[in-house]
């Protein structure tokens, strides 16, 4: 009776450790955000810098990949990744401005790019399912097709003397330019992957698939289903990814985006998303990882500077490798035998 | 003390357990644990599940180390830095879930860590020499009767059985002093267990030592020659050879008595004529040969058989999840396509290997309960709000009495008897009206093993039908309104619900 009592007590006293320690796990991507802010803003104000500039510039960056990364946290839930959402949205933007300069239609415009977008990752997921291989091994294949596609158009339809390009009229997307349309459109879409993410069987089921694809199959959930939804999804954020590149920047070369599919996977990891997937992936993992990531990189450019460049890489690639090796530390501890 | 006893005792320990302490997050796993271990017995480790048997002896067996407390070996402090260091240093353990990997050949996870001295020369990226490894991983697999498992073969094409049969030759191989066996036998078939008993023997017989944990009393009796019970992490009690005795073991694993209705009393097999599922000629080349067959409402359908014999592939058939290459099967009168067809028609299956196929170990037990019963909660089909899902999942664990912290815990960090209750809350909860389960109490103590019989007969009272597949026979005949004997993918024998049916007629059958 006595030993009973006291296992009792112990494992009360240990469950309220666990329940701290999985607060403050979850808490550790919005404090290290907040204090990356309060460096960026210290920085800021030392420096002299207009601090109205820096916001929106850090803003009109970071919208783009927390678009594109919230689209994509669906496909990180699964445990898989699209390593071409980059080329997508550069295939999406070049579609859509030769849609535009071909018809002069801002409704085609934004119908070709959304399509592009979405029609893009079904592909690479249909693929997948129809050829029975991880769905990353046909993003691999995506992203060259796809860079290639765009490269050729933008080439052929060269409309620059310089770097090939393309181009859209220099005020045509001014309506949706401002910081605050772009909020509204990206939270929009945020606040629909938020709530299908958690408050949808969809939502419940991608992550269930994520954790564990055997016992997903045998509680009724076809992976080849919910796959294709989850790129569907990941497709939608990268059209509106590629609207909002074009609202920056009406121009684009076969650069346009390049590093954003691995950014992005370095900052849904930054927000705190586990590298598996599964039940413990976050939605707003690509808000937080997403500002943290860009706040990081333009505070190490500040400090270290443009020809160092490369070092600013070097302690972004370390932080990842820390965060990564932290929460797997943690997966593992959940994972020792009784 | 028996003789027996009195003479191992007077030999130095082989291994001596002294104070240990492990704590995993939220559960002080091991408190204060101390035990010896002599050359030329086999030592049984029992307690309910979560009591820190396998804790104890991973942490022996040198895949994790203890918080504090001290272990000797052949009389020195022991440390091991890893599974397969332990294994080189003497002491080798077989554990409770697989062990092997599936993604690569036979021989490759016989020889796992030592691949390097099968390579033509000493270059490090020498080709290996495939031939003498396949050879000489098949003489090691003759020590546990696989004579017919080539080494070339991909160890994830072989079932379950097989592959802890693998398992236990690549730990013998090594010829340790100490062979630690984790809740194996449970994974064996009648012909596993018997080679596992005579390995056992053979060890006592050369003056080494067995630790034997499992949770099946009977064998417990049976195979060991003293027992040190564990209950929630702490040390119990001793027991010598001549005072095992069923219920002294069982009120000492559980703390109070166990009441000797294990299972249903009575000898009605009776169940309402409705056929609910029916399969017509069904064949699976390998595994299912022409089965013909009707289940019913409200029955209990027992299926035995030895491992091999098709029964668990024609669980997956009855859920949708293996498809007939010859046949038909036909439930509620319609073709089943897959595991969502058959869910739709409210089916529910526990699989055998729970970890794996019934469990997302890595999710809550309120993921785990809710993911089949979305469509029970969930407003307009579609929406889940946290309150529905919460009352859902909290009546299942009310009803199950699953001890848990809360619905936010990890399955991962249950004991087996909770994790397989989770199961059960997953499938009983959204309102499952066939059950198939497949060794369902597997790995689980005797306390929940008789809530699971009661569960089940209760069940079977609201006119539920439960398809049971099992490889304890007790159970089936406990339980069963009708049995099925399989063998070679076929139906052997039925017999109906009699409490004059004795094991033996069964495996007359089986075998």
């Amino acid at each position: 009776m006595e030993t009973a009592k006291k296992t009792q007590e112990e494992r009360g006293a240990g469950f309220r450790r666990y329940k701290t320690k999985n607060l403050v796990i979850e808490l550790l991507p919005i404090i290290v955000l907040a204090l990356l802010f309060a460096i960026y803003m210290t920085v800021i104000t030392i420096r002299g810098y207009k601090m109205e500039l820096q916001l929106t510039r850090l803003f009109n960056q970071a919208i783009v990949l927390v678009t594109v990364a919230t689209g994509a946290t669906f496909i990180y839930a699964l445990g898989s990744f699209d390593i071409s959402l980059g080329a997508s949205v550069l295939f999406a933007c070049t579609m859509g401005v030769l849609t535009y300069n071909a018809t002069s239609s801002v409704a085609l415009l934004l119908l070709v790019i959304v399509a592009c977008g979405v029609g893009c990752s079904l592909l690479s997921a249909s693929l997948a399912t129809f050829f029975k291989i991880p769905p990353f091994v046909t993003t691999v294949a995506m992203m060259s097709v796809l860079s290639a596609i765009a490269t050729t158009l933008i080439n052929i339809n060269n409309t620059s003397g310089g770097t090939a390009s393309i181009t859209l009229p220099l005020n045509l997307l001014d309506p949706i330019s401002s910081v605050w349309i772009k909020a509204l459109i990206a939270g929009a879409f945020i606040l629909l992957c938020v709530f299908v993410f958690n408050f949808t069987k969809v939502g419940r089921r991608i992550k269930f698939l994520g954790g564990n694809p055997t016992c997903a199959k045998l509680s009724g959930i076809p992976a080849s289903v919910y796959t294709i939804i989850a790129f569907g999804i990941a497709g939608l954020g990268v059209g509106i990814g590629a609207l909002l590149t074009l609202a920056y920047t009406p121009s684009v070369s076969s650069g346009t985006a390049g590093s954003i599919g691995m950014n992005i996977f370095v900052a849904i990891v930054f927000g705190g998303m586990p590298i598996s997937g599964g039940a413990k992936s976050k939605i707003y993992a690509s808000l937080i990882g997403g500002f943290s990531y860009m706040l990081l990189n333009q505070i190490l450019l500040w400090l270290i500077g443009t020809s160092m460049n490369g070092v600013a890489q070097i302690i972004s690639a370390a932080l990842f490798l820390l965060i990564v090796f932290l929460t797997s530390l943690n997966y593992r501890t959940r994972l020792l035998p009784r | 003390m028996t003789q027996e006893t009195i003479v191992i005792q007077e030999k130095e320990p082989l291994l001596q357990v002294r104070n240990i302490v492990k704590t995993f997050g939220i559960v002080k796993a091991l408190s204060d644990v101390s035990f010896d271990l002599y050359p030329g017995e086999i030592l049984g480790l029992i307690g309910e599940n979560g009591s820190g048997k396998s804790t104890v002896s991973s942490i022996i067996a040198g895949m994790q180390k203890a918080d504090s407390g001290e272990i000797f070996f052949q009389g020195k402090p022991w440390s091991a830095s890893s599974m397969v260091d332990a294994l080189d240093k003497g002491i080798g353990m077989i554990v409770q879930e697989t062990g092997t990997i599936p993604g690569i050949s036979v021989a490759e996870n016989v020889f796992l860590g030592e691949i390097e001295r099968f390579r033509v020369s000493h270059f490090p990226f020498a080709p290996l020499n495939k031939k003498k490894m396949n050879q000489e991983a098949e003489k090691i697999l003759s020590l546990v009767d696989l004579h017919d498992i080539s080494g070339s073969l991909m160890t994830g094409a072989l079932d379950f059985v097989t592959r802890k049969l693998i398992e236990i030759a690549k730990v013998i191989s090594k010829n340790p002093s100490i062979m630690i066996v984790d809740e194996t036998s449970t994974a064996l078939n009648q012909t596993g267990r018997q080679t596992l008993y005579r390995l056992m023997k053979e060890y006592r017989n050369a003056g080494k030592a067995v630790i034997f944990i499992s949770h099946d009393l009977d064998e417990v009796i049976e195979q060991c020659d003293r027992l040190i019970v564990l209950r929630d992490g702490h040390f119990i009690q001793d027991l010598p050879k001549k005072d095992f005795s069923e219920d002294g073991i069982k009120k000492l694993m559980v703390g109070r008595s166990v009441a000797g209705d294990y299972y249903r009393s009575d000898y009605d097999g009776s169940f309402d004529p409705e056929v609910v599922m029916e399969l017509k000629d069904a064949s699976i080349p390998g595994s299912l040969d022409h089965v013909s067959l009707q289940i019913h409402k409200g029955e209990i359908l027992g299926i035995s058989g030895l491992s091999h014999c098709g029964m668990h592939t024609l669980g997956k058939v009855l859920f949708g999840a293996r498809q007939l290459s010859d046949g038909e099967y036909l439930l509620h009168g319609k073709t089943v396509k897959n595991e969502a067809n058959a869910m739709r028609e409210k089916v529910g299956y526990v699989a055998k290997d729970r970890d794996t196929e019934s469990l997302n170990l890595n999710a809550s037990v309120s993921d785990n309960i809710a993911i089949a019963g979305l469509n029970s909660f969930s407003r307009g089909n579609f929406l889940v709000l946290y309150p529905d899902e919460k009352k859902y999942v909290n009546e299942q664990i009310d009803e199950l009495q699953i001890k848990c912290f809360d619905r936010s815990q990890f399955v991962s960090t249950l004991s087996g008897g909770n994790k397989q209750k989770v199961v059960f809350g997953k499938w009983v909860g959204c309102g499952s009206e066939i059950l198939i389960l497949d060794c369902p109490t597997r790995g689980v103590d005797i306390g929940v093993k008789q809530f699971m019989y009661h569960i089940m007969y209760q069940l079977k009272k609201e006119g539920k039908t439960l398809v049971l597949i099992s490889e304890e026979l007790p159970e089936l005949l406990g339980m069963s309104d009708r049995l099925i004997v399989m063998k070679d993918g076929k139906i052997q024998k039925e017999f109906p619900r009699s409490k004059d049916l004795r094991d033996v007629d069964v495996i007359n059958y089986m075998i």
